[in-house]
């Protein structure tokens, strides 16, 4: 591992250290470290475990009570109270520590995001949270079963057919559970939907942003799928280019805050 | 095997309605009853589907039954189909196909959606739930943003652009204008259409159709009934249906609708006929890519050269191959989901009895089609109609 060297990682700052990792929003407002439009402390973490995951084994993980423990178990982590690897959140900024001992710091400068409207989106999020469906929505249920899918491309295989998102096929046309897919694809369309165009679970957030914007990818591995464009990115996509995938915030509702599998672009 | 009939056919104006959707179902069943050549009595019909997505939840369980009690067809078996917005596409396949198999004489086929009594955010959420909910809304798709990503990538793929939108945008409000019971009845230029407010890039709101209030309703009858009622009935040549997967991501390729597909064949090997004998087409042109596709899927057009097939014009009434959109299509005539499907039938009945109005009338026509999707492709059901039984 290196030292206080800066790694820019699924759109956040990382630094890799001898006792483990801490990673930042790129985002900064005042000289602090503040969430991005679509991230949080769970989804820090997440982004930081999978860094870490390259360099050492980690596999079971004791975290933080601001981090939601249900998208860390969906990509693979068991949280365990006794685990070697603590992921602890800074209680100042949008900051996370994991390592095996103490807690890690590092100084980073960001980039400046503009204060009215990261207070705006906060605010947004926040009122998300209390909206209620009008009826045909995601239940908690159907959330959770797709999760692994959702956040960590669980896939499916069928001769030498790779499936995503899983099926529930039957008779001879019936998969089986495969290892999650390659985490890279190549745009094949996408649009910006401005925020009159968008579904109602977005309309708080989509204005601010100047509307949402979603990409087709062809996987790697074959399938392909629509993705919203992680950190709300206003470059637009490329047909062409490629693109890795992060998981963030998608919508929250009935209180539960909905993660997924989001595209950064280039 | 005994042959079907259109013997009449009604609408309500598409648009903002002050009815409800009792008074709307009741204005258009009451035009259709009217526009039968002989008397008819609504008793008559030996059965009723009617289709609606039952948008903003108003009226979801029973439709049928609630609007058929204010129409004089009382105690007979009714159902509501739901195809998205193929609904009434699927109820007037399902009232053809109950007359094919002897079981029925009489048929209602209507469909209806109140859409615009409904806040912004209302209906928003309503236009998203005919797509994958858990694959595409999570992403952020609704169908605007569905069909702009086929677009993106019809362009990426064949070349074509976003000014073949347009000239299709134009053609079909130039076709609308004088239609009594269009919703959007106003000339758009090219420059106008070309520079419109960004919906889903590359697709602006000249590119979408209108959110409409509306009902149609039309009357169908085996063909020893239908002589006995009608002078001049609308043949059924040809009844064809499909579906695909519902996601665009399970489908092998964005840039056609395999549903259109199946469906054209099937209902062209009904009637005996190609694409080339069609004399007018109502095409589901929710958005104008969607108008474009289906001029390749049905054959008007060779794959790939929808966009070159919009260019030369060749969908304008009385100047191309065929004419397409000669109501406006759902872009400037409306559309109402659920009342989509009969009302394109609505169009093709008066266009081939030569009773639309005469700027409108599309000339020496004696075959139609009628082509009625859902949501992005999932469903679609094409009709083959004819002057003559044979």
């Amino acid at each position: 591992m290196s030292s206080n060297q800066s790694i820019n990682w699924q759109g956040n700052l990382a630094c890799l250290k001898d006792e483990g990792l801490v990673i930042k929003s790129r985002h900064v407002v005042g000289g602090k470290h503040v969430f991005g439009p679509d991230s949080d402390f769970t989804t820090l973490a997440i982004s930081g475990l999978a860094l870490l995951s390259e360099e050492s084994e980690v596999k079971a993980i004791k975290i933080d009570s601001n981090i939601d423990e249900f998208p860390l178990q969906a990509c693979g982590y068991s949280i365990d109270d006794s685990a070697d690897w603590n992921v602890s959140c800074d209680s100042e900024s949008a900051c996370i520590s994991i390592s095996k001992s103490k807690e890690l710091t590092w100084q980073v400068d960001g980039e400046e995001l503009d204060q009215e409207l990261y207070i705006k989106i906060q605010d947004a999020w926040s009122q998300e949270m209390d909206a209620v469906s009008q009826g045909a929505f995601i239940s908690e249920q159907s959330y959770r079963s797709g999760a692994p899918s959702r956040m960590n491309f669980i896939s499916q295989q069928l001769g030498d057919i790779r499936i995503w998102p899983p099926r529930e096929m039957i008779g001879d046309q019936r998969p089986h559970e495969a290892a999650p897919m390659t985490q890279a694809g190549t745009i094949e369309s996408w649009t910006t939907l401005s925020a009159g165009g968008a579904p109602s679970e977005f309309s708080l957030r989509a204005p601010l942003l100047g509307g949402i914007c979603t990409v087709y990818v062809r996987m790697d591995d074959g399938p392909c799928g629509v993705f919203l464009v992680a950190d709300d990115e206003s470059n637009a996509p490329v047909i062409g280019n490629r693109v890795n995938f992060a998981v963030r915030r998608i919508y929250a509702q009935d209180g539960l805050i909905r993660y997924g599998l989001k595209a950064l672009l280039p | 095997m005994v042959d079907v009939a259109v013997i009449g056919a009604g609408q309500t104006k598409f648009g903002n309605h002050a009815l409800g959707l009792k008074g709307m179902w009741s204005e258009s069943a009451e035009n259709a009853f009217a526009s039968v050549d002989g008397d008819f009595d609504p008793s008559m019909v030996d059965e009723a589907f009617i289709g609606s997505i039952a948008f903003g939840g108003g009226q979801i369980g029973n439709t049928a039954a609630l609007l058929t009690e204010h129409t004089g067809m009382d105690n007979i078996p009714v159902r509501r189909v739901e195809n998205a917005c193929a609904s009434s596409g699927f109820a007037f396949r399902d009232a053809w196909m109950a007359i094919k198999s002897g079981q029925a004489d009489i048929v209602v086929a209507g469909g209806i959606e109140k859409m615009n009594d409904l806040t912004p955010e209302r209906k928003r959420y309503w236009l998203g739930v005919s797509g994958d909910t858990e694959w595409e809304r999570l992403a952020g798709l609704t169908f605007p943003g569905t069909y702009a990503l086929m677009a993106r990538r019809h362009f990426h793929e064949y070349g074509s652009v976003h000014d073949d939108l347009v000239n299709i945008s134009v053609k079909n409000h130039m076709h609308g204008l004088d239609n009594e019971y269009a919703h959007l009845r106003k000339d758009v230029s090219f420059d106008k259409a070309q520079n419109g407010f960004m919906v889903a890039d590359p697709l602006t709101l000249y590119d979408c159709c209108p959110t409409s209030d509306g009902a149609s309703t039309v009357i169908l009858a085996a063909d020893h009934v239908a002589k006995s009622l009608c002078e001049d009935p609308v043949w059924v040549l040809g009844s064809g249906a499909g579906s695909d997967n519902l996601a665009l991501h399970d489908r092998p390729s964005i840039t056609q609708l395999v549903s259109t597909q199946r469906a054209a064949i099937s209902a062209y090997d009904q009637a005996g006929i190609t694409a080339n004998d069609i004399d007018l087409a109502e095409v589901h042109d929710c958005f104008t890519i969607a108008e474009l596709m289906a001029t390749e899927d049905l054959g008007f057009a060779p794959r790939g050269e929808g966009g070159l097939f919009a260019r030369e014009g060749r969908g304008r009434r009385n100047e191309g191959d065929v004419t397409i959109n000669p109501s406006g299509g759902l872009k400037s005539k409306g559309h109402p989901l659920g009342a989509t499907g009969t009302g394109q039938v609505v169009e093709v009945f008066k266009q081939l009895r030569g009773e639309v109005e005469s700027s409108r009338q599309v000339r020496d026509a004696s075959i139609a089609l009628t082509h009625n999707v859902g949501g992005s492709g999932a469903t679609c059901a094409v009709h083959v109609f004819g002057r003559d039984l044979n």
